[in-house]
């Protein structure tokens, strides 16, 4: 299947060749979002916020074919 | 004229000329409104200036101004309230100047002390919303908690490098163990890789600002359970559902 994946900010460095952040990543039915962090090179403990579909998701969550998944650092200045 | 005044003036349904350019969006009765509220702003660094400020040309009638930090040289680049003339000098004291500037119809406390869980619920009783414009993950959290044990509706906002994000937390709704997950992760963000450039805490404050507005006159619809994510770099505005 494949999948969506958009990486924000520092993130960006995992991918510099995907323009703005924005890869489509094969990955196996069942994979998860940790799955696909491991795909894109990511270390979960660089991510606080992840989205599917735009919509809060977990490490477990099992992505379905098509899904689009955010992958947000953590801001925390002002 | 003083808020007593302007507030009678309002009630009679005329609009003062100082907020003329306001009435079109939010009326007399949200004038009204306005004026009436009182509002927390914790932190009066790059994301509160700018809150402060706009909160205080809207005619927002109250502000409580928290913070015990001191301008330094580092602070120039973005922060509003930060000048070459006072460097050292109170955060929150600079604001309450500003302020008196700008509009006498607001009245200021303004509280040279940081926040903590010793003393957060005492200085956040009473207010009709709390705006969270600080600088550390962990001292987001401790706001959030003491918002949330005083059903008071928070206003979000947090920076790094070309991205921000704001989001509004209505008593009830899903906190910051949503936006910052697991909740015992880093005090610090990307902030500490990226910096915070001029114009990224305005966007952010701007939008903050924005919200209070819509809280305190109804008007709209705020970002319940929402959080608005920008990443300039990219041009990426994004709503997402928390």
């Amino acid at each position: 299947m494949q999948i969506e994946v958009r990486l924000y900010a520092t993130l960006r460095q995992a991918a510099p060749d995907a323009p703005a952040g924005v890869l489509t990543v094969a990955a196996s039915a069942g994979a998860t979002v940790a799955d696909l962090l491991a795909l894109v090179n990511v270390d979960p403990a660089a991510v606080r916020l992840l989205m599917v579909n735009g919509i809060a998701a977990d490490l477990g969550r099992v992505l379905r074919d098509g899904d689009r998944l955010g992958v947000f650092p953590p801001l925390g200045g002002g | 004229m003083g808020r007593e005044e302007t507030l009678a003036l309002l009630e009679a349904g005329q609009v003062p000329e100082r907020y003329l350019r306001n009435a079109g969006t939010i009326g007399a009765a949200g004038q009204a409104r306005l004026l009436a509220a009182r509002v927390a702003v914790v932190g009066a660094g790059g994301l509160g200036g700018t809150v402060i400020e706009l909160l205080a040309r809207m005619g927002v009638g109250y502000l409580r101004i928290i913070d015990g930090d001191a301008f330094a040289a580092h602070n120039l680049n973005r922060q509003l309230l930060a000048t070459e003339t006072n460097l050292g000098a109170g955060k929150a004291a600079a604001a309450a100047a500003r302020v008196a500037c700008i509009n006498t119809d607001v009245a200021v406390d303004a509280v040279p002390c940081m926040l903590d869980a010793g003393n957060a619920v005492a200085l956040l009783t009473g207010m009709d919303v709390i705006v969270d414009a600080l600088d550390t993950i962990g001292d987001r959290q401790l706001l959030a908690r003491a918002a949330r044990q005083l059903a008071i509706p928070l206003v979000h906002g947090a920076i790094a490098g070309f991205t921000g994000q704001v989001a509004t937390l209505l008593p009830g709704d899903p906190g910051l163990e949503r936006i910052y997950h697991p909740a015992a992760g880093p005090a610090r963000g990307i902030e500490t890789v990226l910096g915070n450039p001029a114009a990224t805490p305005a966007i952010a404050a701007a939008l903050q600002a924005q919200e209070v507005m819509k809280l305190l006159t109804g008007v709209g619809e705020p970002l319940s359970r929402k959080l608005l994510y920008f990443d300039t770099e990219y041009n990426i505005f994004e709503t997402l559902t928390l």
